[in-house]
């Protein structure tokens, strides 16, 4: 019986260990979350650390009293306790488990989780003069970008529309809304800790903040067809004098790629602002 | 016996095939479950070979399987692969094997009942299945490729913008037929422990299993016509070109692909709990038998059940969380789901209090359940990451969600099928499954299963998407491709493993010792009638006058010699 035992016992700890293995693991000696550029994905990062080092710690105390009972209660010569776990104190141990759990985890992450979301992934810049806006169409299997343009307003003939190149400032609020032509897709930005569905008659919003210039990637999230795992789109934050040269270079392109009498090509929309 | 030949169908075909007997369709759905859950998990393998070495062509079986792209898996076939995996999984497999095989089989014997209360709708519950089996088989075959729209399923995918190909109007056909089997069988579950429980057997006497399968056959009728509904609409909009779930333009009138995504997703979380509860409950009582023990504070663990039954209807916003649902709601759900984890740590609270101070003997059904319990911890415990909205932004659609429902919906609720396999199998076929090759089997699941899905968490939380034919495709991921070799591994490994399952249950089918009435020393009504049973279970109906688990009650050993009371019996003195 003993090989079981430690058997059990074995894959006891490997469980106990698995919700922290993230932190953990040898090749991630740095965390395994990508790189951060954002200025809210702290929160996140700082959410997932707390619910993986509290989580663990309620399963290693159960896992404990689990392999407790299996080494020292096992055997046929032993005599079990005759009980039916209805004593007062038997009851109070679940109430303490379910307190623990609800105001240990669930409440705090609750609270994190919350005050985070209000203060600004759901805070849509839109009173912000300073909030760059960029219109995104998902399609089978392609990102597009529409920007204003020199008037500010979309779905005019200046919009400048780029293909899987969104190119945003850095230190800014950056504010897309998205729809989708055919599928569901999801635009998910690792490096922002944030994703949007992208759906095919309405119109979804997402915000974040860049703190550092470079390139990142955009991957669709939502299983879309054959061709999901190439949705790939790059994201180029850069400092506010290059964006401006790019973008008036992008507006002679889009200039002359014009084609008033190419409806479809015109499927911008009116922006509007968070209900 | 004079009245069991009376009584039995003496032909082949309403004995063995069209037969209304629960135990003969509770064996039926154990079979068809069983082929698969050997279907889906070679799919797994595919799938699996695929996402550790993405283009090169599957050894030995590619070149039969994809001729066209000589033995690679294309994205195409990627797509159709683990829609079929999990559609097979959860509706065929899972569901059978648990509430099909095991609800049927056990439930009238462990509530000291004769059949079913409704032994036509049974077979019509079974018969109905396997339809649903047949049209999904075909559907493999369809031109234009296999169903690929993901388990599930959302439009417009799914509809014709998405889905030309007949393969997924045919998938939408097997899953409206099986959910209609599942009503089927759960009206006849509901009623039979209603109206067919033995004299004395109080619903506080019923063993866990008989709760975890009524409790799951609730949820089946309450929430499964929600998922029929889904699919009768998504059917219109594929057959009879509507628009339900295809959004309209400024010239065009339409629907909304959000609508369907409430409807599977109302439907889809009881889901999971339909899935889990069974094996909750025949953990807690396979916990409570082999540490010779009463289940700890009983009454609380059923409250518990109850308690998540009720909540399960109404959480199922967290799958939406990412498709633009409002911050109120949202707040709202998050609210709820969270509160889910109270009563599943007071089910756990009553696991190891059941097991503390027994006398535990490790049997291998004993060692499914305790490997279903340390499971289910990981699963549920990484379930609160994807319970708020701000983390499960972040991992929504990656490989964490993977990990995390394969443990709870998948990982713990095949654990505890095999539990229940170990355990009824010699109730079922009369003969013993082999202890050793049962552990060794035990050892190397448990192991895989931790590895391969505890790696998966890893993945998405390093960000890895899920449904990625080729996860190199992007650079961030490029550096998780050696983890994603080693759950490959971990995954190939599980499979092979279970080729030991596979050689035990056929060889213990024909040549495994016969088994007594009561191989497991417990007191439950199924043990009180012969191995297998006889046609009509019991000669007359037995009186209950004790719980499920009265295990170590000093009286019973003083006065009989041994440490069980079977519920039939009365306490001596």
């Amino acid at each position: 019986m003993l090989p079981v035992v430690a058997l059990a016992s074995l894959s006891a700890w490997t469980l106990a260990l698995a919700p922290s293995l993230p932190r953990l693991l040898p090749f991630a000696l740095v965390s395994p979350l990508p790189h951060d550029a954002s200025a809210e994905g702290h929160h996140v990062d700082e959410l997932l650390r707390y619910l993986t080092i509290s989580t663990a710690a309620c399963f290693g105390v159960l896992m404990s009293i689990l392999l407790v009972a299996l080494v020292f209660h096992r055997g046929r010569g032993r005599i079990a306790r005759y009980t039916h776990g209805t004593r007062r104190r038997d009851r109070l141990a679940a109430v303490i488990a379910g307190a623990v759990v609800l105001f240990g985890i669930d409440a705090v992450a609750l609270v994190r989780s919350s005050s985070a979301l209000r203060a600004s992934f759901w805070r849509y810049p839109d009173g912000d003069p300073l909030a760059f806006r960029v219109e995104v169409t998902g399609q089978q299997w392609a990102w597009n970008f529409r920007y204003p343009g020199a008037d500010g307003v979309f779905n005019t003939p200046d919009d400048i529309v780029t293909l899987n190149d969104l190119r945003v400032p850095v230190d800014r609020p950056v504010y897309l809304q998205l729809t989708s032509k055919d599928v569901v897709h999801s635009l998910y930005l690792p490096n922002f800790r944030t994703k949007i569905d992208a759906i095919p008659g309405s119109v979804t919003r997402l915000w974040f903040e860049p703190r550092e210039t470079g390139k990142f990637e955009i991957a669709c999230a939502q299983h879309c067809g054959a061709w999901h795992y190439k949705m790939r789109a790059e994201l180029t934050v850069q400092d506010g004098a290059d964006l401006a040269r790019w973008l008036q270079r992008a507006a002679e392109d889009a200039a002359l790629r014009y084609e008033a009498a190419d409806a479809e090509a015109h499927d911008g929309w009116a922006w509007t602002p968070a209900p | 016996m004079s009245a069991d030949l009376a009584l039995a169908p003496a032909g082949f075909w309403r004995r063995a095939v069209f037969s209304t007997d629960h135990k003969v369709i509770g064996r039926q759905f154990l079979w068809l479950g069983l082929v698969f859950l050997a279907v889906a998990g070679a799919l797994a393998m595919l799938i699996r070979w695929q996402l550790a070495h993405p283009g090169i062509p599957v050894p030995v079986v590619g070149g039969v399987i994809f001729p066209a792209s000589g033995g690679v898996v294309s994205p195409a076939a990627y797509t159709a692969l683990f829609t079929m995996h999990g559609t097979i999984m959860i509706f065929f497999a899972l569901t059978p094997i648990l509430i099909g095989g095991f609800g049927n089989f056990c439930l009238p014997l462990m509530i000291g009942a004769r059949d079913m209360a409704f032994p036509s709708l049974n077979m019509l519950s079974y018969w109905t299945m396997f339809a649903a089996t047949a049209v999904l088989t075909a559907s493999f075959f369809a031109p234009l490729g296999p169903p690929a729209a993901g388990w599930t399923s959302y439009p417009t995918l799914s509809t014709a913008v998405g889905a030309p190909g007949v393969a997924q109007t045919m998938w939408v056909v097997a899953i409206y037929l099986n959910g209609a089997s599942s009503v089927m069988g759960a009206v006849n579950y509901i009623t039979t422990v209603i109206r067919l429980r033995a004299p004395g057997m109080t619903f506080f006497r019923l063993p866990l299993t008989v709760w975890g399968i009524w409790l799951a056959s609730i949820l089946n009728a309450l929430f499964v016509p929600v998922l029929a509904a889904g699919a009768v609409l998504l059917f219109f909009d594929r057959v009879f070109g509507t628009r339900f779930f295809v959004a309209g333009s400024a010239i065009k009138p339409g629907g909304d692909p959000v609508l369907y995504q409430h409807l599977f997703w109302i439907f889809g979380h009881p889901e999971v709990y339909i899935l889990i509860l069974p094996a909750w409950g025949i953990a807690g009582d396979l916990l409570a038998f082999f540490a010779r023990k009463p289940a700890y504070g009983y009454k609380v663990t059923v409250w518990a059940l109850i308690a998540i039954v009720v909540l399960s209807g109404v959480v199922y916003g967290h799958h939406m969380f990412v498709s633009g649902m409002s911050p109120l709601l949202g707040e709202g759900f998050m609210i709820l789901t969270m509160i889910i984890s109270v009563p599943s740590i007071v089910l756990g609270v009553g696991w190891l209090g059941t097991l503390w101070r027994g006398a535990i003997r490790f049997t291998t059904p004993m060692l499914f359940a305790l490997g279903l319990v340390t499971v289910f911890g990981v699963g549920g415990f990484t379930g609160l990451f994807l319970a708020d909205v701000l983390s499960d932004v972040y991992l929504h659609d990656t490989f964490f969600v993977v990990g995390h429902f394969h443990l709870t919906m998948s990982a713990a609720v095949l654990l505890g099928a095999f539990a229940a396999i170990y355990f009824w199998f010699p109730k079922m076929f009369g003969r013993m499954l082999n202890e050793p090759l049962g552990k060794l089997h035990f050892a190397l699941t448990l192991t895989t299963v931790l590895v391969t899905f505890g790696l998966q968490l890893v993945l998405g939380y390093a960000g890895m998407q899920r449904r990625l034919a080729d996860p190199s495709a992007y650079a961030f991921l490029r550096p998780l491709m050696p983890l994603n070799r080693v759950v490959s591994t971990a995954a190939f490994v599980m499979g092979a493993g279970q080729i030991l399952f596979v050689v035990n249950f056929f060889f213990s089918l024909f040549w495994g010792p016969k088994a007594p009435a009561n191989p497991w020393e417990v007191g439950t009504l199924e043990w009180t009638v012969s191995s297998p049973p006889p046609h009509h279970n019991f000669d007359v109906i037995p009186r209950v006058f004790a719980g499920p688990h009265e295990l170590g009650n000093p009286v019973m050993k003083e006065a009989r010699g041994r440490d069980y009371q079977v519920q039939s019996e009365e306490l001596p003195g």
